[in-house]
């Protein structure tokens, strides 16, 4: 009854082709929205800004682009976090060196730095795939983070590569608060998510996915390999560097190397595979699940634990946590192996008819 | 018969393809004519595919000349065919698993969409109106085929007969001049293969659109192709309007074997 379209008849292609076409779903993401830029600002506290919030949306924008090469252009990465750390050093270094630089542009060369070093090392994907392109991009992990290591003008020759990033400035106003850096980093995810989708749904987003799906079929409709699978390389590794570089900038303040390891680039493939493959909404979704859910296993286990009046102490909660978190992990790719995504996808079909069967 | 057909094409000349020490063709030439429908039959494994996969550029002869539309043709790659208007429809069904058939079939006018990426990022101009021209394009060829019920199911989910009507549709979309259909009518009952017949039949018809066809089902060769090439083991063993093939000698020991 609350999902449904019937009556919203399309008169037009345009009116079908709208990004959001079900009219639920319109006002779902604008209450979205609406709460996210005012709602939360009014309520939220420090903590939730500065451990929660802002992690969550800036992994979300990494997940969101290694969603946009593995998910949509079938090319396997392990690089991601070596991604982000090419965007952080960039935005870094172009603040250190440029007189006067405005942080957007600092953030945007970042980006673009990112996916240029991105189109370095998806070159190989020209010529391997699957597993083997995976091995390919683990190179980049690698390398990247050595060469961060090993040259310190990368890191204004600070011991050990670590950096503490400059003011974060906009539009001539100090952000220092974490709300107002939550703002910002909201505002840069919502317009990259939507510029994500934007793509999907277009003929750039159809070119990747042709591939994706069956690339022989797609040369042969006059798709060029090369540059639709570098151009996903690119994008993607833009969206990792500007995610990279709002982690140093809005989330740590002061950043090293060896934290953008290949951890950090399972954690997000995680995100994707437990969000949904090919998702945009999986992106975030995935990011929510690795990211909140120890937390809200942290506060619930203890409280479940007095609860039943067991003598539980920290380390073992902690480790339960652990156990539950693999748990929780595998229950959920059995029930769902198309991630979190293709369950709220399932339920919205199943909504437009209920409370009939058929 | 009442439909003009035209000049010579595609010209073919000596083609020969190895695989390694496999001869896969062997001096084959035959020509295609603007408007016929140009069968290729002959047994299995007689080179018929590897002869569509030469036409448009995923193999590339070792000996031979290719003419389009009179002009030599040099080695080429496959997205460079549909630049030419040549599409193509494949054995096994190559659709795109993960969309929905209305995005395959877009996908299939890929060459004529001029936007760039971040024209789509922003969903802006250019990138707006051509969707929506081409959502017109892409529509009538939905409602040329009938699959208006299914335009927003993922094709990974449609009966195996409706697929093959959405690659049809796929390669349609392009507006080829050239269709390159292999085994259309493979693993369909009767009434999808009259169906599939009526298409190809009202694609010539219609759009005038050169069509060279690779099909087991004699019938369906027979009744609807203007010549037929048989091909045997990589070799061209007759070449001629059907009921000239049917006679063959060399054909009919192919197809019965010899003793016969």
């Amino acid at each position: 009854m609350l999902y449904r379209e019937a009556g919203q008849f399309k008169t037009t292609y345009a009116a079908d082709q709208q990004i959001f076409p079900i009219r639920q779903d319109r006002i779902a993401v604008i209450a979205l929205l609406a709460v996210a830029f005012v709602g939360v600002p009014l309520f939220a506290s420090e903590y939730w800004f500065s451990a929660i919030l802002i992690p969550f949306l800036i992994f979300a924008l990494a997940a969101l682009g290694l969603n946009v090469l593995t998910g949509y252009a079938g090319q396997l990465s392990l690089g991601s976090a070596a991604f982000m750390a090419v965007g952080a050093y960039a935005a870094y270094n172009f603040q250190l060196r440029i007189e006067g630089i405005p942080i957007m542009l600092s953030f945007i060369l970042a980006g673009l730095t990112a996916a240029g070093v991105g189109v370095l090392f998806g070159l190989p994907s020209l010529r391997i795939k699957g597993f083997y392109l995976a091995v390919a991009t683990l190179a980049a992990q690698f390398f990247i983070v050595w060469c961060l290591t090993k040259f310190p003008w990368l890191s204004n020759n600070s011991s050990s590569g670590v950096i503490s990033t400059q003011k974060l400035i906009v539009f001539g106003y100090e952000l220092d608060r974490p709300v107002e850096k939550y703002l910002l980093v909201l505002s840069i995810v919502v317009l990259m998510a939507f510029a994500a989708k934007n793509m999907v749904r277009s003929s750039t987003g159809r070119a990747w996915m042709a591939v994706r799906d069956m690339d022989v079929a797609a040369s042969v409709i006059g798709i060029r390999l090369m540059p639709t699978k570098l151009l996903a390389f690119a994008v993607s590794s833009f969206y990792c560097g500007v995610a990279g570089a709002m982690y140093a900038f809005c989330y740590l303040g002061s950043v090293e190397p060896d934290g953008f390891s290949l951890d950090m680039s399972f954690k997000i493939l995680f995100m994707i595979i437990i969000g949904g493959v090919g998702s945009i909404m999986g992106s975030f979704l995935g990011a929510a699940f690795i990211l909140l859910l120890p937390i809200f296993l942290d506060i619930a286990l203890p409280y479940c634990a007095d609860l039943f009046g067991l003598p539980f102490s920290s380390a073992t909660v902690s480790h339960i946590q652990i156990l539950v978190f693999g748990g929780l992990i595998m229950f959920f790719l059995i029930v769902e192996p198309h991630g979190l995504a293709r369950l709220w996808q399932i339920a919205k079909e199943k909504l437009r008819l209920w409370p009939f069967p058929h | 018969m009442s439909k003009k057909i035209g000049e010579v094409i595609l010209d073919l000349q000596n083609i020969s393809l190895r695989f390694g020490g496999v001869k896969a063709l062997t001096d084959i030439s035959f020509d295609v004519r603007r408007h016929e429908i140009r069968a290729i039959i002959g047994p299995n494994g007689a080179g018929k595919s590897s002869m569509l996969n030469v036409i448009n550029g995923v193999y590339h002869p070792q000996e031979g000349k290719i003419f389009w539309h009179g002009n030599e043709r040099k080695r080429m790659e496959p997205h460079m065919a549909a630049r030419q208007n040549i599409a193509r429809t494949f054995q096994n069904i190559a659709l795109f698993k993960g969309m929905s058939v209305l995005d395959n079939i877009m996908t299939g006018r890929v060459t004529r969409m001029k936007a760039n990426f971040i024209e789509h990022a922003l969903w802006f101009g250019r990138a707006r109106q051509e969707e929506l021209a081409h959502r017109q394009k892409v529509e009538e060829v939905i409602d040329f085929l009938e699959i208006q019920h299914i335009r927003k199911t993922p094709v990974g989910r449609l009966p195996y007969g409706l697929q093959k009507r959405v690659e049809l549709g796929r390669a349609l979309a392009a507006e080829p001049s050239m269709l390159l259909l292999d085994e259309p009518m493979a693993g369909m009952n009767v009434e999808e293969k009259q169906d599939m017949c009526r298409f190809i039949l009202d694609v010539n018809d219609q759009f005038g659109t050169t069509i060279v066809l690779i099909e087991h089902d004699m019938g369906v060769v027979m009744d609807i192709s203007d010549r037929v090439v048989v091909l045997d083991y990589g070799k061209k063993i007759g070449d001629g309007v059907p009921d000239e093939v049917k006679n063959n000698e060399d054909v009919i020991r192919a197809y019965l074997g010899a003793g016969h």
